[in-house]
């Protein structure tokens, strides 16, 4: 019987600094058999451990569409495209925050971490497909919507219009910035940047992130909005979109909460009688409702 | 599984297959150990071999699920443990408490190390002959009676209990003679051998006094069939006032099972962990969802009588009292959720 709490080791291929406080890890599985099997949807995280340190949770932030490609740690230009082949290797983006974050930030290309996963339920791509697509971030909160983007863009006739709300305090906190330019050339994809306070050269939206839907007015026929940033954002961010007209069944969102196991048995991420690790991290507003769960 | 057995044993036989046992086996009992109360325990030899009458203070739960062990070395797996054991003299309660754990760590992602602990594990029970004040096993769907969870279960013998008054945390004599009912078909090795089969007439004093152990439960309660409408009562905050958040429920409950992930050095622990405690579900950021004792507590009354009855049907409590026995203030949790109220 197998250990499930022991992770598949990777190699780091690359580290890109994407903020002073956000480093994005291009992960190779070391086993090769690993990195050919391993296969996940946007939404889906792992638990990311540095040995003697610690493990942590951390989504992944690249779309199962776009593998990083192996042995390549001198690729400086980000993710190359590979349609259609399973997530051979994965990146995490992740900030300096506490003990093990720190750890993960001192870490060279080449360095060896543990990975287990991947976890949890992903988004419900089935359901979206076919509508509108509103993607609302808040600084890291890109992460895991830049998988789901990317996805969306990789399958672009399976989905309507794609809009982009991408709010970080500063724009120095603006992360996946070599995206941005390509994401706007698609076609019927727009991108909205935000920070919260104006700046010197910010050509760009200023105000926050409820702010800033009040005056684009996205429409909410037949779309879905899929949310992800810090609780204050989310707390904010909801009412405003109810307000717009999104009713509970469309607005999604991916939660966070401590946890250890990432297998529904630690006993951290209990919402009502279900899991964020093992039941979520996504779920739609009816039924975080419904588990009386408070944003 | 073949068809239940029971036999009568005496004291001396059982000695006797303990000491034969003892040569390829850990055997671990309920030993009362001076001013610290009941714990179970590794025995190396079978002379003045008493099982402890009363209630062990940690449940055997730690065999299981230890209260810290490596599941990472140097990065690797570690090889299992391949001892066999047998535990004597568990109570019913932490039997069923096993079963209710095999429905978190045997379950969808099997944890490896609890079921290696469960399955290198003979474990043979000892009914309860007089409840104290905090059990309420027979209102969580037990009974002081049963062998589930277990291999075996003995039963002191119904002469001694007929004479037995008040309860029993005194005195701890290993009785003359047992029933034993055996359950599976391991224990069935151990005790087909063993003594004689039981005559009609003690078969039907023994049902007699089975009813009459349960009926000895003093402590009754019913807890709401559904707590939905009441999670955001103020009465959480009330009666989570006094708690020390010292964790102790949590230690000592038999199916408490959260746990911490910690690395040292270059090795992974698994370690208990709890509600009860403030860092629990502290994040980095400074943010605590449930940042006081009203959420922690709550999360503890509903994980065990809302959330796990909707995931299995079951409480996830086995009405042994520990957590009412030892908590330093008094806290009952078992009250608790009996006066619950109905809507906020």
């Amino acid at each position: 019987m197998q250990n499930i709490y022991l992770p598949y080791t990777a190699e780091i291929t690359r580290i890109k600094q994407e903020t002073p406080d956000v480093k994005t890890l291009s992960l190779r599985f070391t086993d090769e058999a690993v990195a050919k099997n391993f296969s996940y949807k946007p939404g889906q995280f792992v638990e990311f451990s540095v040995l003697g340190e610690g493990e942590s949770t951390f989504c992944i932030s690249n779309s199962p569409t776009r593998p990083v490609r192996a042995r390549t740690p001198e690729v400086s230009d980000g993710c190359l495209r590979q349609p259609g082949s399973n997530g051979a290797s994965i990146e995490c983006s992740i900030k300096q925050m506490g003990k093990v974050t720190q750890a993960i930030h001192e870490l060279d290309v080449g360095d060896t971490v543990g990975i287990r996963g991947p976890y949890g339920n992903g988004f419900p791509l089935e359901n979206l497909k076919g509508k509108n697509l509103l993607f609302v971030a808040g600084g890291i909160g890109l992460a895991p919507l830049r998988s789901l983007i990317n996805y969306c863009l990789d399958k672009r006739g399976d989905f309507k219009i794609l809009t982009i709300v991408n709010g970080a305090r500063t724009s120095k906190d603006l992360v996946y910035q070599d995206e941005y330019e390509n994401w706007k050339k698609q076609k019927d994809t727009s991108l909205h940047l935000t920070v919260d306070c104006n700046e010197e050269n910010w050509t760009c939206m200023v105000g926050v992130v409820p702010k800033i839907l009040e005056q684009l007015k996205p429409t909410c026929l037949d779309s879905a909005v899929i949310v992800c940033g810090p609780p204050v954002m989310i707390k904010y961010t909801i009412p405003a979109l109810l307000k717009l007209g999104f009713c509970p069944e469309e607005i999604i969102t991916t939660l966070e909460m401590k946890m250890k196991c990432g297998l529904g048995k630690c006993g951290r991420c209990n919402i009502g009688n279900l899991y964020i690790c093992k039941d979520g991290p996504v779920f739609n507003l009816a039924q975080l409702n419904k588990l009386q769960y408070s944003i | 599984m073949s068809e239940d057995m029971q036999r009568i044993i005496t004291k001396e036989e059982l000695n006797a297959k303990i000491k034969e046992l003892l040569k390829e086996n850990e055997i671990i009992i309920p030993k009362q150990l001076l001013n610290k109360g009941i714990f179970y325990q590794k025995i190396l030899d079978t002379d003045n071999l008493v099982l402890a009458e009363g209630f062990a203070t940690e449940p055997i739960k730690k065999f299981f699920l230890e209260p810290s062990s490596w599941i990472i070395k140097e990065g690797k797996d570690l090889e299992q443990a391949q001892t066999k054991r047998i535990i004597i003299g568990a109570r019913p309660c932490e039997g069923r408490g096993l079963e209710l754990l095999d429905k978190i760590f045997d379950a969808e992602y099997k944890d490896n190390f609890y079921i290696n602990n469960r399955q290198r594990t003979l474990i043979i029970g000892l009914a309860c002959d007089g409840p104290d004040r905090c059990c309420f096993c027979a209102s969580m769907g037990g009974s002081p009676v049963e062998a589930r969870g277990m291999d075996a279960l003995l039963y002191t013998p119904l002469e001694n209990f007929m004479e037995h008054k008040g309860n029993s945390l005194t005195g701890y004599t290993f009785a003359d003679k047992y029933i034993v009912e055996v359950i599976t078909d391991k224990a069935k090795d151990i005790f087909a051998p063993l003594g004689k089969e039981l005559d009609a007439e003690t078969k039907k004093n023994w049902q007699k006094d089975k009813e009459k152990r349960i009926n000895a439960l003093q402590k009754k309660i019913s807890p709401p069939e559904s707590m939905d409408d009441i999670f955001q009562s103020d009465y959480w905050k009330e009666v989570s006032q006094s708690c020390l958040s010292c964790g102790v429920c949590t230690y000592l409950c038999p199916t408490c099972h959260c746990f911490d992930l910690v690395d040292e050095a270059r090795k992974r622990l698994r370690c208990y962990d709890g509600c009860a405690f403030a860092d629990f579900t502290l994040e980095t950021s400074g943010a605590n969802p449930r940042p006081t004792k009203k959420e922690r507590y709550r999360q503890r009354v509903y994980h065990k009588f809302d959330y796990f009855k909707k995931n299995f049907g079951e409480n996830l409590c086995v009405g042994c009292g520990r957590c009412i026995r030892h908590c330093p203030v008094k806290i009952d949790i078992a009250e608790i959720v009996a006066n619950a109220p109905i809507r906020l």
